[in-house]
């Protein structure tokens, strides 16, 4: 045997050791969520830092926060939430993407980089001129409300606007000769080769927004308008105490578990989108 | 069938017309930081439901708005975009702010319509909440859940370490030598206290004050006193006892923690607000018992908790609702039973005459010991920006519990941020000079 390609051996051994080690890494706070929150009366429990199930075993603690909320409520807003902002960010982005990657016109490249300036901005900056518009909108304390100031995303454009200039133009030089139209050159031509940037994209825009918690609380007020971070929060934290960390580690796996749902589905779509857009 | 339709209709206009009865009650919110634990949101909201049913003229929707911080944020940025909530339970050393940006309503005026003054309203409540809540001689926040900050100690942990369980650290010279005794290298802490932001900042305060000082002006929003030795020597106390003596745990350790190593035994010690006290009993498997803050110079407890305030820009219908919801809200007998859910203590002396407040007494009597450290109490820290100001001194204690900076230099830098940070107000207010 070649001793080279033994030694190529060894090194892939200790590469995925390696591997190996910094996934266990990751996902140990995922497994001891999992133990927490199986573990009844974990408030006292003197193992509760233990990832090794002990005691009584039992559900207790996701019958505990399933009743303390109004789940089935704050999964139907946020699922409203995160969708409607997609569904406006998905048609922004990739016009505004097109034109920045595509068409020339006077002050392009000042006006993208204006675009990619608002990505330095802190969002807390934002919240009162924000939640001012939405009022003067009519928009507060609706989901519409929560969702507006998102419509437009630097990020997306700029994501799009790459992804567009990485597609060869002969693509569009094809389909003009043929006599498209230039919507039906973005949606029949484009938009499929741009198809990864778009659901990398998705996968960044929906996990944001799904786990965001201070613009919600600021923009909405009715219970009946409640999204699931708010929720959580509404039962789990406490100022001047201490937490029930059985009850915490269930209601963080309800919600998280749609979008934990999702990647394990997707899981080889998701990998292949971040490794072509780049995107980590 | 025509008859049925006839019913229908009946009904339908029988719903309509109920529905356009409770539209014509006042609607209001309030908005209310969890401040405990989740079973409060329940709580609360049967609170508002019982209110809303023996007021049909009024309808209170309890929005929950996160932390004190969060619904501090939440709330000025709501009065800016010009829909204030109607009443706000909020952190009582936050209401100074609010008076000084013309935020919150004088109460005065709704005070004086019941046939009261402003001080004879103020006597139904402890006298040491009156500070937070009087602003320049006048009423912006009503008390309406309030806590000290308490030693908790495990009666196990002092018996194992040849303690009496019955004799809690008064002084800090009690304290450093009994959290000596207490600790079992790399398994128990003899003392423990949360060193996140908003608690650290309250419980330094004690500390400085039970060390003689005053830490900030009373009386006016401008000055605070970090860069003194009654700071200095707290600040120097828990640099002793974390970096010196190891018998706290270095780092930031949050209330969370804190508890749980108490739970747990791995804390014989720790400080805690009264407000925790029901958390604790129902999840502390162990005995343990509860102290003054100990002190040095002389015994004091800073007030927390949260008031009720209403912020400028509601409506007069809209206010006089508020004004009836928390006159309710503080009634003895709300009080009371929100003091008795939580363990924080009823601001409403008269809550305590009440026999379900005197059976309560009875069965725990921690309960009392929080009431008892009533008279030492000391107001509350708030001056102009009051978080901003805060977090300047908790920035440095953090670097003191992480072994990154001295009591000696914290001191200082501490106090030349809070000063830059307050000049804005005092150039306004002490340093304008008529001329």
């Amino acid at each position: 045997m070649n001793p080279r390609h033994g030694h190529g051996r060894e090194l892939r051994l200790l590469a995925m050791l390696a591997l190996a080690a910094a996934a266990l890494m990751w996902a140990m706070p995922f497994a001891w969520m999992l133990v927490a929150s199986l573990r009844p009366e974990s408030a006292s429990a003197s193992d509760i830092a233990s990832l090794i199930p002990s005691g009584t075993v039992g559900l207790g603690n996701f019958t505990e926060a399933w009743s303390e909320g109004t789940f089935p409520l704050w999964y139907f807003n946020t699922f409203l939430m995160c969708g409607g902002i997609l569904a406006m960010q998905c048609i922004t982005v990739t016009a505004a993407g097109y034109a920045f990657a595509r068409l020339s016109f006077p002050g392009r490249s000042v006006l993208f980089y204006l675009f990619l300036l608002q990505l330095m901005l802190v969002p807390p900056i934002l919240i009162v001129p924000n939640l001012t518009t939405i009022v003067s909108l009519g928009l507060y304390d609706r989901l519409p409300g929560v969702m507006a100031p998102y419509f437009a995303s630097a990020f997306g454009t700029f994501l799009m606007r790459q992804t567009f200039r990485s597609i060869p133009r002969d693509y569009e030089d094809a389909a003009m000769l043929d006599g498209a139209s230039l919507s039906q050159l973005i949606w029949h031509v484009l938009l499929p080769l741009a198809r990864p940037g778009l659901a990398a994209f998705a996968i960044v825009s929906v996990s944001y927004h799904w786990n965001e918690f201070l613009w919600p609380l600021i923009a909405l007020s009715s219970p009946a308008n409640q999204v699931l971070t708010v929720g959580l929060a509404s039962f789990t934290t406490g100022a001047e105490s201490a937490s029930e960390w059985g009850v915490i580690a269930a209601g963080t796996l309800l919600v998280a578990a749609p979008l934990i749902l999702v990647f394990v589905v997707f899981q080889r779509r998701i990998v292949s989108s971040f490794v072509f857009t780049g995107i980590k | 069938m025509r008859k049925s339709w006839r019913i229908a209709l009946a009904a339908a206009l029988g719903i309509s017309i109920s529905a356009g009865a409770a539209r014509a009650a006042t609607d209001i919110d309030l908005y209310f930081p969890v401040p405990v634990q989740g079973k409060l949101v329940i709580e609360i909201r049967q609170l508002i439901g019982d209110f809303n049913k023996s007021h049909p003229d009024i309808h209170v929707t309890a929005v929950y708005t996160g932390s004190y911080d969060d619904t501090n944020l939440k709330t000025a940025a709501a009065i800016k975009a010009g829909r204030p909530p109607a009443a706000v339970i909020m952190s009582a050393n936050f209401v100074r702010s609010y008076d000084i940006n013309h935020e919150a309503i004088s109460l005065d005026p709704l005070i004086e319509k019941e046939g009261m003054t402003p001080q004879s309203f103020m006597a139904e409540f402890w006298p040491a909440l009156a500070d937070n809540a009087v602003i320049d001689g006048h009423v912006y926040g009503v008390p309406f859940q309030n806590s000290t900050p308490l030693l908790y100690y495990s009666v196990d942990a002092f018996k194992a370490a040849g303690l009496d369980p019955n004799q809690p650290p008064v002084t800090w010279q009690d304290l450093v030598t009994d959290a000596k005794k207490l600790t079992v290298a790399n398994k128990r802490y003899g003392f423990e206290m949360p060193g996140t932001y908003d608690y650290l900042g309250w419980i330094v305060s004690g500390l400085a004050m039970s060390n003689g000082g005053q830490y900030f002006n009373h009386g006016y929003g401008g000055e605070v006193y970090y860069d003194q030795p009654s700071t200095l020597g707290a600040l120097m106390l828990l640099n002793e006892m974390v970096n010196k003596l190891h018998v706290m745990p270095p780092g930031v350790t949050d209330a969370n923690a804190v508890a749980s190593a108490f739970f747990t035994g791995h804390a014989a010690m720790m400080v805690l607000s009264t407000g925790a006290l029901t958390f604790i009993r129902d999840n502390m498997k162990a005995p343990f018992k509860v102290a003054f803050m100990p002190y040095n110079i002389q015994p004091a407890a800073p007030i927390g908790g949260a008031s009720l305030i209403i912020p400028a820009g509601n409506s007069p219908a809209r206010v006089a609702a508020a004004w009836t919801l928390i006159q309710w809200l503080v009634s003895p007998d709300i009080a009371g039973r929100w003091s008795r859910f939580t363990g924080y203590f009823s601001p409403r002396i008269a809550a305590y005459d009440l026999p379900a407040m005197k059976a309560y007494l009875a069965k725990y009597p921690n309960a009392k010991v929080a009431l008892d450290q009533l008279k030492y109490a000391v107001p509350w820290f708030d001056t102009f920006e009051t978080v901003a100001v805060r977090e300047a001194m908790e920035n440095q204690v953090q670097a003191i519990l992480s072994g990154r900076t001295t009591p000696e230099a914290a001191v200082k830098a501490a106090q030349a941020t809070a000063d830059t940070l307050m000049k804005p107000y005092v150039d306004k207010t002490a340093l304008n000079i008529p001329q």
